[in-house]
């Protein structure tokens, strides 16, 4: 796009919310591209195209925040929705406790494209549908299936922001993602296997992302183990063992234990009466110990394939690496410019709204468990004597602050001395975030690390869903509490 | 607001660019208000004016939808073409049955008020300032949101379906804060000049005055009172697998069940024609939304379909469907568990030893088959002991199947709270009326540090 219209509805915008009054604003045009199709039991159930743009003025007025938003790009509304947006700062300002301020940011004039072997966009629909088809044919091989799915999602994002600063940034973001799930139902239970990731694996990039996993040759494998864990053992009952998570979970683990508490904003209380506060409080930052010596997890836009790696962040700040959690010890937050100003500190560029109808909040970009030294998940199995190995998603819940939590996962497989025996159906395992964390004693090395995605993270009022990059290894915990389904 | 007549035209617009055997369109426009506080301060307030297009186009046994928000002319001109020349292409569906013909639709209350509609910035930070104001005043830290949202729903096809209807909602969620514990309360109302903010308030304030040092009691089978708002969630759970789709795919705990016991004495219907909540006649295909008891009196009795399911199931579409999406396509949108003959107070005075719950958090299911949901207590939970509220204690995390959780139901309350549903694909589909409820037993697996 060149967005010669839009960015000149941009500067109308500002224009006009300077006029009325505003010391800050700035207009973020976003138009989405969007097709999915889901093929089920043998149909196509489902194929589904969208296309949604529109523009979101922020504005700072008399010390307190407002936003409004738009689906038409023309003058008229763009000076109607900028006054709206000063309007409702103004009204925000009656109750205020003290000025917004935002930490210092130089503005940038810049573009960012993801990076991208194949677009998803420009290759034959009969291509998308035909690898989904052929995957899902390839699951039904398998007798005694209730339900067979096979699933392709393919996004392109383009955004422009401008800012009363200065910024002028335009992107263009792609992502790409799906996968096979089968579904058995018998003896009183409804066992699932998917692959690589529930339904809802993504990544940033092109259609390679999804055409590397190989849907159709894994296929076999997870449909059979889906029939499998009908007749396999249930997961022992409220014992303590060993547990070894592969990649795929330990990447939720570590987005719902790990990224939501640094998140500055819950730390600070302003999603106190929703998403919840956080056990990882101010006081903490740089002492407290949060996991074992082994546990690094990153805060990083850069990285390839992370579904939060963009140019910048939508509030115009630059995409960004560092630490959360470095050698075990608790050292950094997901920050916005004004929340990076309570701390006396910068923004590291986490601020993302769920198109252009919604306010930017901070959001997880990609938070990573670092790989460690502990070889493949072979080799971790096999320098394990007892224990549970648990795979992929399948029940979540943790609790406010971010302490108590509780998974599920669809398969398990008893460990005994050093080999991966019996199949286990229902595994679940509960603890306590810092606890857990501490009681990791090996996570594999590099060649098992992967660049998971969940492109579901809700949160925000009104809701808002973020598409958040985890990249992760196998780990094993010692001593977690399993087996709590009655 | 667009308006019915504006409405109509874009859709019949988007009909007769369309090229196929049939046709529907389906917007749904809104102007989505909601402003936002923590800390006692308003920190986030928005309005946002959106309108949407999907078309959906069939050819033979192909189907495709293309969804849009350029409602201009050459905007809709290019979802009808797209999604006319994707139905072209798409694989055949042999199971797909045709889009719903035209059935009358019977009249429903209004669920539209003009003075919600028109609701500001500054009327809606007022009523932020009724929240936070006596908050500080007990020290404690008030957090949540008011809105107001207008929405109009409108399905057309080229078999001859129209159907419109307006609607406005307003909200207030307050969590009231202290150093120790917190509390939780929640008014809905069609009308934002009834909307009971003070209520909400004063409920928040005066239990987080009593919820404030929590002690530590330990878990396992107790007995308890649901709040309505964690009442909310097993009704929204269950009505997740009373659906006919859930039955097909072998998920649903009624399936192969129905006109059996499968709770206590609990009815939960689903009602279309509530005029104390938000009423709406008709589904996301147009159809008629039948009145249906999906539990009577603790015995299953129906599901609910949209055209699709019904026709592959063999089964009569009751008019639930959702807007069009893979995964869900129909839900019970107007759920009213019905009520009991007890005051609240009375149903705590019922219990010698149990827990109070005023909501649960972050529930997710563990095992669907068997209703078995995992979440948390939050913002209020109480140990009761001799038929009163004894002292606070620490949250806990229950691992719970919720149908049988029902079937230990030994009082149900009189009072009915109308509460909203996080909006689902920037929809407000449904509405939900539930009252407080005692329950034998509840299995609370965990505890946490608050």
């Amino acid at each position: 796009m060149t967005w010669r219209h839009e960015r000149d509805l941009a500067r109308r915008a500002l224009d006009t919310a300077r006029t009325r009054g505003a010391s800050y604003a700035d207009v973020r045009f976003v138009r989405r591209a969007t097709e999915a199709a889901l093929v089920k039991n043998g149909r196509i159930e489902n194929v589904d195209r969208g296309d949604t743009a529109g523009f979101g003025v922020r504005a700072i007025a008399d010390g307190a925040w407002g936003f409004a938003a738009s689906q038409l790009a023309t003058a008229e509304e763009a000076q109607r929705v900028a006054a709206l947006a000063v309007e409702i700062a103004k009204a925000s300002a009656i109750t205020k406790l003290a000025d917004v301020h935002l930490a210092e940011l130089a503005p940038a004039v810049a573009t960012y494209e993801t990076p991208v072997k194949t677009d998803p966009f420009a290759l034959a629909f009969e291509e998308r549908i035909g690898l989904v088809v052929a995957a899902e044919e390839a699951l039904r091989a398998q007798p005694g299936l209730r339900t067979t799915r096979a699933r392709y999602a393919i996004q392109r994002e383009e955004k422009l922001f401008l800012s009363t600063e200065g910024a002028d940034i335009a992107q263009v973001l792609t992502e790409c993602g799906g996968g096979i799930a089968a579904e058995a139902t018998g003896n009183g239970e409804l066992q699932i296997r998917t692959y690589p990731d529930g339904l809802r694996f993504q990544n940033a990039g092109g259609w390679e992302c999804l055409s590397e996993w190989d849907l159709t040759m894994n296929a076999p494998r997870v449909a059979e183990e889906a029939v499998a864990l009908l007749s396999a053992r249930t997961c022992p009952q409220d014992v303590r063992t060993t547990v070894i998570l592969t990649g795929n979970q330990l990447s939720l683990q570590c987005h719902e234990s790990c990224g939501h508490p640094i998140e500055l904003d819950r730390a600070l209380g302003t999603e106190a009466a929703f998403a919840g506060t956080s056990f990882l409080t101010t006081e903490k930052l740089g002492t407290f110990r949060y996991g074992s010596d082994e546990i690094n997890i990153r805060i990083d836009s850069t990285s390839p394939r992370g579904l939060g790696t963009f140019g910048f962040d939508d509030e115009g700040v630059p995409g960004s690496e560092g630490w959360a959690i470095k050698d075990g010890t608790f050292v950094g937050y997901l920050m916005s410019r004004e929340t990076a100003a309570a701390l006396g500190m910068a923004s590291n560029g986490t601020m993302r709204a769920d198109g252009w109808s919604c306010l930017p909040l901070i959001r997880m970009t990609n938070v990573s468990v670092m790989p460690g030294r502990a070889g493949t998940l072979d080799d971790l199995i096999a320098d394990t004597d007892d224990g549970i190995l648990m795979d992929t998603n399948r029940s979540w819940s943790i609790d406010d602050r971010r302490l108590n939590f509780q998974f599920g996962t669809e398969v398990g497989w008893e460990i005994t001395k050093g080999r991966r025996g019996d199949m286990i159906r229902n595994p679940t395992y509960t603890g306590v975030t810092p606890e857990f964390w501490g009681s990791c004693d090996a996570v594999c090395s590099e060649g098992e690390w992967v660049m998971w995605g969940t492109p579901n993270c809700g949160k925000g009022q009104p809701g808002q869903a973020a598409h958040t990059g985890h990249g992760a290894a196998p780990a094993r915990f010692r001593g977690v509490r399993v087996g709590v389904v009655r | 607001m667009w308006g019915e007549t504006e409405l109509r035209r874009i859709a019949e617009e988007a009909l007769r660019q369309a090229d196929g055997d049939s046709a529907e369109a389906v917007i749904v426009a809104r102007t989505g208000s909601l402003t936002r506080f923590a800390n006692a301060a308003i920190h986030q307030n928005v309005s946002a004016l959106e309108a949407g297009l999907r078309v959906r186009v069939v050819r033979g046994t192909r189907v495709a939808t293309q969804a849009t928000d350029r409602l201009d002319t050459e905007g809709i001109a290019a979802v009808a073409r797209s999604a006319s020349e994707l139905a072209k292409i798409v694989p055949e569906n042999p199971h797909f049955g045709g889009l719903p013909r035209p059935r009358p639709i019977a009249p429903a209350p209004s669920s539209f008020v003009e003075r919600t509609a028109t609701a500001s910035a500054l009327d809606r930070a007022k009523a932020v300032k009724r929240i936070c104001d006596p908050a500080k005043a007990q020290r404690l830290r008030a957090a949540g949101f008011v809105a107001t949202n207008v929405q109009e729903v409108a399905v057309a096809s080229t078999l001859g379906t129209w159907a419109y209807s307006p609607e406005t909602t307003s909200e207030v969620q307050v969590a009231a804060i202290g150093d120790a514990g917190s509390a939780f309360a929640h008014r809905v109302s069609l009308d934002f000049g009834t909307l009971d903010v003070s209520g909400a308030a004063e409920e928040a304030i005066a239990k987080a005055a009593r919820a404030q040092g929590p002690l530590d009691l330990t878990p396992g089978e107790h007995e308890v009172i649901l709040e309505p708002y964690a009442v909310r969630d097993i009704v929204a759970f269950l009505g997740q697998q009373l659906t006919g789709l859930a039955v097909e795919e072998g998920r649903s705990f009624v399936a192969g069940r129905l006109g059996q016991k499968i709770t206590g004495p609990v009815t939960l219907v689903d009602d279309p024609f509530d005029g104390d909540g938000l009423a709406r006649a008709f589904d996301f295909e147009g159809q008629p939304s039948d009145r249906i008891a999906l539990i009577e009196d603790g015995i299953a009795r129906a599901v609910v379909y949209d055209s699709a399911t019904a026709h592959r199931t063999g089964n009569r579409n009751t008019g639930h469907a959702l807007f069009p999406n893979a995964f869900q396509p129909a839900a019970a949108m107007h759920l009213r568990l019905e009520p009991g003959t007890r005051s609240r107070e009375e149903l705590i005075r019922g219990v010698r030893r149990g827990v109070l719950v005023t909501r649960f958090w972050y529930t997710r299911w563990v095992h669907q088959l068997r209703t078995v949901v995992t979440g948390m207590t939050r913002d209020g939970t109480f140990a009761i002991e001799d038929g009163e509220i004894a002292y606070p204690v620490k949250n806990f995390r229950f691992t719970q199947s919720y149908h049988e959780a029902l079937a230990g139901t030994r009082d149900i309350g009189r009072d009915l709270a109308l509460l909203l549903p996080a909006e689902s694909f920037g929809i407000q589909a449904s509405s939900q009326r539930v009252p407080a409820i005692h329950l034998a037993s509840f299995n609370f697996t965990g505890a946490t540090a608050y």
